[in-house]
């Protein structure tokens, strides 16, 4: 009997091995998580499931992996996939041969060398039990203490101010999300929280966090004192490749080729731990839910004998507050910014492009235009810029005419 | 007890499109897929957007959102983050006008 293994259950793992029951996969599939719950979605730790709207929406029904024979092993972590013996070691020492396996590690939250970081109080969000430790906090406080400004900060930040706290943020740059969004737009973001009465201090650093036992002030870099109930600390994750051994390439995550493919023919890779050769944007590791999902699906019917290469343009959502934010492509740098709408009324899209060809586009409150981008994106386009800055312009007129498979 | 409701007049949801009513206290869209109408809940059961304003592409509608897309023939949810199917109505056109058939509240 053929053994396909899948090393991580998050959204990337879960989807995949379901998939390969979708798809009629009927060997032995073993399914290895860390954390005891079944594959749940992480979007709305930040968002809905903080605020005490919904509960845990899962990947696919608890039930579902019974069902399906398949062996989930959650609570159970991989210690290794050892490539040479094509054995996935296991912690206890249990050993699993596998014809393929996939892994989908996921990552981890970066933590910053900050005094007082293990110190109550003070959170950081991942996984389920940190969204229930934070809400909690909320329940009984009254004040946050944010560090970091990026897409978890600001959604975390949105919900708690939701939830009537006030938040005070602290961020390393000059606007939110600078890195990724340049100060045009990240000033889009500050706005929008500005609007809703969050401090924001930019250009600072927590150096300590204070208290007799439990939180109860930052200290910033600049010598700031902001005192809070709780902190929540979200600067960034790292790609979790510890299983990668000796036998994977890794670089920022493990390497894998345009059909999610690592060097060793029957070890793949998926999600946040994976970093693909993009097609377009060339090698790329993506934090994203929808590209973990997309993964999940692909990296299955690839194991069939699909071969075919992972081409998604990359697309995310970031609710905060009442604003609807979207942003698909991939763009570290660009020299010409399309705007159509506008950034004042935060209301907007925003593309982005180099030497004419559109990588990137961004919106605020502009459901369509996101979505719309990305067949072109995928399609190397150099777009006219009046046809981009103008509201009434349906992108689709520019997607390329779908090619017809060979006869 | 389902009953027939008119929400619009006959014709009026051109080829390719998505038009949002409102029947009772019930929010329907309908679609038209090449001459052929169907009627499904207008609002997406993951966070409640109008699905009338997403992108339909042959028989499935994809939310402007955050991205779910639905089987307007069915309401099967076929890729995530909606979960839950979205509810069908029969929908006609007769009379002049256009009805969906949906329960009695």
């Amino acid at each position: 009997m053929t053994t396909f293994v899948v090393v991580g259950a998050g959204e990337a793992g879960g989807t995949a091995a379901a998939t390969l029951r979708e798809e009629g996969f009927d060997g032995d599939l073993i399914l290895i998580g860390a954390e005891p719950m079944p594959p749940y979605e992480r979007p709305p730790l930040s968002k809905e499931y903080l605020r005490g709207e919904s509960e845990h929406v899962y990947v696919r029904p608890p039930s579902f992996y019974e069902d399906h024979e398949i062996d989930a092993r959650f609570g159970t972590r991989a210690e290794r996939v050892n490539v040479t013996d094509s054995v996935v070691e296991l912690e206890g020492g249990e050993r699993i041969a596998f014809d393929q396996v996939v892994v989908a590690t996921g990552s981890r939250n970066r933590r910053p060398r900050i005094e007082g970081l293990e110190m109550p109080g003070v959170y950081d969000l991942r996984f389920a039990p940190d969204a229930d430790a934070i809400k909690e906090a909320a329940k009984n406080g009254s004040k946050a203490v944010m560090v970091g400004m990026g897409f978890i900060g600001a959604e975390v930040t949105a919900s708690l101010r939701h939830l009537g706290l006030e938040a005070t943020v602290i961020e390393a740059t000059s606007k939110p999300m600078e890195r990724v969004l340049g100060p045009a737009l990240g000033g889009a973001i500050e706005a929008l929280h500005r609007d809703h009465g969050v401090e924001m201090i930019f250009n600072d650093g927590a150096e300590r966090f204070e208290g007799d036992g439990r939180f109860e002030a930052m200290v910033t870099r600049e010598g700031r004192r902001i005192e809070g109930d709780f902190a929540v600390v979200g600067v960034g994750v790292e790609p979790v490749t510890d299983v990668a051994g000796d036998g994977l390439p890794v670089d920022n995550g493990i390497l894998v080729d345009g059909s999610l493919r690592t060097s060793a023919p029957n070890v793949w890779a998926i999600g946040d731990v994976a970093r693909h050769d993009h097609p377009v944007f060339g090698p790329i590791r993506v934090e994203h839910f929808d590209n973990a999902m997309k993964m999940g699906e692909q990296v299955a019917k690839n194991m069939l004998g699909a071969e075919e290469a992972f081409d998604d343009a990359h697309w995310f959502w970031s609710d905060q507050y009442d604003a609807n934010i979207q942003m698909a492509g991939f763009a570290t740098e660009w020299d010409d910014m399309v705007v159509r709408g506008s950034i004042d009324d935060l209301s907007f899209s925003a593309f982005l492009l180099k030497d004419g060809q559109l990588l990137s586009t961004f919106s605020m409150n502009r459901k369509f235009d996101v979505r719309r981008s990305m067949p072109l994106i995928q399609a190397r386009l150099h777009p006219d810029r009046d046809l981009l800055a103008d509201p009434e312009f349906d992108l689709r007129q520019l997607r390329p005419p779908k090619e017809e498979p060979a006869a | 007890m389902a009953e027939w409701v008119k929400v619009g007049s006959a014709g009026e949801v051109p080829d390719g499109e998505v038009l949002a009513y409102t029947a009772g206290d019930r929010q329907i869209a309908i679609a038209n897929v090449e001459g052929d109408l169907h009627a499904f809940d207008d609002l997406c059961t993951h966070q409640q957007c109008s699905l009338a304003e997403g992108e339909l592409d042959g028989t499935t509608i994809e939310c402007a959102c955050h991205g779910s897309m639905f089987d307007v023939t069915t309401g099967e949810a076929i890729q995530g983050p909606a979960v839950d199917p979205v509810g069908v109505y029969q929908v006609a056109e007769e009379d002049g006008e256009l009805r969906v058939r949906v329960e009695e509240e």
